[in-house]
């Protein structure tokens, strides 16, 4: 049995299917990112990507049934989806740096008012309060690359991995780069990082901290709508209740695996997609699904603690080291000198 | 936190519920059993049961007021603002919105079964919302409740089905320590990875919660009886379960259970040094550890304390509501014991009135979905409104100050630093 399960988690099938599961956990991570490197920890990830999947497949289903064009549906409910998610985020935005609400608390408001608010309005839409079957939604188009086939060797391999992934799933490889690209490379994106750095000194600087900050929410919204959007209308066609099953928790723990890195945070992401997929592998053996659902809890658990405690050793050695540089530098200066930190 | 709970005005308030109380017993007794004569009335037990049911509504609001003061109407104005927000949901979303909201604002008191539900769901709410407010004090985001409900209910569960031969009266007792123990363990361990290992207690809860209730429905599928054509424990058996204490509803002597926990968690809280210092660490962890205070073996069993009264929950659910183990049997009781806890904003003796205040709300939901077909999670959008409303502190100034000119940098207080939870991922 255990051969045969390794053998199945090597093959460019199940790497496939990695992808597929680690889109959903990638987009939200990349969210969660850009919202932590602001200082703006962003708990309604969850709650923003039920908005997002549910108005997507919403408005994806009436454009579709008015136009008959389901490629064109499905983007204009793309498009529904991340605006509605980007002013969930925004609500969140406004409550805690207008109206100085507790970040958390309102985050987790934030994910009531999307879990409940979808049902609520599905219920009236379609009178059925599970899903929306009811509803012929559109499905965002997959991205056919038949030329990998024509590498030598690798060719057929990289086809099985990559040559039909859904679109949703290349934004979310793509938005690593641009992510990385954004904070690293240009000017707001320094600013922004330097706003969770330090918002006293940035602000002392003339950096609008509360405009950055906004932004930075807003951004998040997007990335955790296309993670949204995927869910309701690339890995499934249609909007189940809750179905993004603590994905949003999950993608408030892998930035901190990731070390707040765009792209540390897509390998812990594939991480955590590799123990999603690996818990659906099991499932198809006789092991109840159960077992299998932990395992991706379980790991954002570990992985919360090996971070945390890297983290904690990483500042005890830059404090080691300040200390040094301090003592050397301090002979000459008070004692008490060195003491403050 | 000296006062004394006897002012005119208090006693006055108790006396009043206590009037109202007795004619509302005496009708709902009258409706249940038909009784022609007040003699015949008052000689049923069922009469004294809900009559002490309703003295204990009043004693819990009388407490709410003496606690707050007029700021008890500055939160029930919170609670109306967004009963009203979610009324102008209603009108875009439903055809028929005043009926709706009748139904939600006025069911739970039209039959004795939905008045049972709604005190059954308060009881239920007011462990949780203790439990809530035990971390919330310490500043602590912990929502490790729903796993530990879950767990608390498994425990219980298993003693009630498993457990034979014992004298009596002492399997209950037994199936209720079983299940605090649980919560407690449960909460232990996101206590300790947050106190010695740093790991934000905010998300290792959610995830133990996810696990939680995997366990339970491998529990569950294990004891479930062969006949049983869905997911459910067979019936405890009669000494297992709480006796009920008026007929047509589901509520039982486990009232004195859930009295006997918020007076143990208030004085825990306000009259020992493990609630002084739990406080401490609240107002000011930094102050609480140069005062002296281990704060991480502290905050490690605030969390492990607030499990034991979650795994309580866990306990009255299987014991005395359900009187067996069925599939979701928390349903999300934990974030409603957010809310709960915010409007009794982490105060012990405020919990039971806001309980019953948001169990109303929730036992009008049902009514109304069935009776109105709205919804019913048009209530959880409502609490996500109150929670917004109520931490936002600044909503009543955002609307009164209205500054002549928005300086383009905001001050400092932003960050708020004594404010902001301590977020670290």
């Amino acid at each position: 049995m255990i051969q045969n399960i390794l053998s199945s988690i090597f093959s460019a099938v199940f790497l496939g299917s990695i992808l597929r599961v680690v889109t959903p956990i990638l987009l939200p991570s990349l969210g969660a990112l850009i919202s932590n490197r602001a200082g703006v920890v962003n708990v309604g990830l969850e709650g923003i990507m039920l908005t997002a999947a549910f108005t997507g497949v919403v408005v994806g289903a009436a454009v579709l049934s008015s136009s008959g064009d389901s490629i064109f549906a499905a983007w204009v409910g793309l498009f529904g989806g991340v605006i509605a998610g980007i002013v969930m985020a925004l609500l969140l935005a406004f409550f805690h740096l207008q109206l100085n609400g507790d970040l958390v608390l309102g985050g987790l408001a934030i994910n009531i008012l999307g879990s409940a608010g979808t049902v609520a309005v599905m219920t009236q839409l379609t009178g059925d309060r599970s899903n929306t079957s009811k509803l012929v939604s559109p499905t965002m188009p997959s991205v056919n690359l038949p030329f990998l086939k024509a590498i030598p060797l690798i060719g057929d391999f990289l086809y099985t991995v990559f040559g039909n992934q859904n679109v949703v799933t290349w934004i979310a490889l793509l938005s690593v780069g641009v992510l990385w690209f954004f904070l690293y490379r240009t000017p707001t994106g320094r600013h922004l990082r330097a706003v969770g750095e330090n918002p006293d000194a940035t602000a002392s600087v003339g950096i609008n901290v509360r405009r950055m900050r906004y932004l930075a929410l807003a951004l998040s919204g997007l990335f955790a709508s296309f993670g949204g959007i995927h869910l309701s209308m690339g890995y499934l066609t249609l909007f189940q209740r809750d179905m993004t099953a603590g994905r949003g928790f999950i993608a408030l723990a892998t930035p901190a695996l990731g070390n707040n890195q765009p792209l540390g945070t897509a390998l812990a992401s594939l991480f955590f997609g590799f123990a999603d997929a690996l818990g659906i592998r099991f499932g198809t053996l006789q092991i109840p699904p159960e077992y299998a659902q932990m395992i991706p809890y379980a790991a954002t658990i570990i992985a919360l603690v090996i971070n945390s405690v890297s983290r904690r050793r990483a500042a005890v050695a830059r404090a080691r080291q300040f200390r040094e540089t301090q003592s050397a530098a301090s002979t000459s200066l008070p004692p008490n000198a060195s003491t403050s930190r | 936190m000296s006062y004394s709970i006897l002012t005119p005005r208090n006693v006055a308030l108790i006396a009043l519920s206590g009037l109202l109380s007795i004619i509302l017993a005496f009708v709902i007794t009258v409706i249940i059993t038909n009784q022609p004569t007040i003699e015949a009335v008052i000689a049923l037990p069922v009469f004294w049961n809900t009559f002490a049911v309703n003295l204990l509504i009043g004693v819990s609001l009388t407490l709410f007021i003496a606690e707050n003061g007029w700021g008890a109407l500055r939160i029930l104005l919170t609670v109306l603002l967004a009963l009203l927000i979610g009324f102008v949901i209603m009108v875009i979303i439903s055809k028929d919105p005043v009926n709706a909201y009748r139904a939600l604002l006025t069911g739970p008191l039209t039959r004795i079964n939905r008045w049972g539900n709604w005190i059954e769901d308060a009881l239920s709410l007011t462990l949780v919302g203790l439990a809530i407010s035990i971390v919330f004090r310490a500043r602590l985001f912990s929502l490790g409740a729903e796993g530990q409900i879950y767990l608390g209910a498994s425990a219980a569960g298993l003693v009630a089905l498993n457990v034979r031969d014992l004298p009596v009266g002492l399997l209950i007792p037994l199936a209720v320590t079983a299940a605090c123990l649980v919560g407690f363990l449960w909460g232990l361990l996101p206590g300790a990875l947050r106190a010695y290992l740093d790991a934000n207690e905010l998300v290792s809860t959610l995830m133990l919660n996810e696990i939680a209730t995997r366990i339970y429905s491998l529990i569950l599928a294990s004891i479930k009886p062969a006949s049983a054509g869905y997911m459910v424990s067979a019936t405890f058996a009669a000494d297992a379960v709480f006796p009920r204490i008026i007929t047509g509803t589901r509520l039982s002597t486990a009232i004195l259970f859930v009295i006997v926990a918020v007076i143990l968690t208030w004085v825990f809280i306000q009259r020992t040094p493990f609630g002084y210092q739990i406080r401490m660490i609240g107002a000011n962890p930094n102050f609480a550890r140069y005062g002296g205070i281990n704060t991480r073996r502290t905050i490690m069993l605030t969390m492990a304390v607030s499990g034991i009264v979650a795994g309580l929950v866990g306990a009255y659910l299987a014991l005395s509501v359900n009187q067996k183990l069925i599939l979701g049997i928390s349903g999300g009781l934990a974030f409603e014991g957010i809310v709960v806890a915010l409007l009794a904003r982490n105060n012990v003796l405020a919990v039971p009135a806001m309980a019953l205040l948001y169990a109303y709300l929730r036992a009008g939901a049902v009514i109304m979905q069935s009776e109105a077909n709205v919804s019913l999670e048009i209530v959880r959008v409502i609490q996500a409104i109150i929670i917004l409303l109520v931490t936002a502190d600044a909503v009543i100034n955002f609307m009164r100050v209205r500054r002549p000119t928005t300086p383009s940098n905001p001050p400092p207080r932003v960050t708020q630093a004594g404010q902001e939870p301590s977020v670290t991922l």
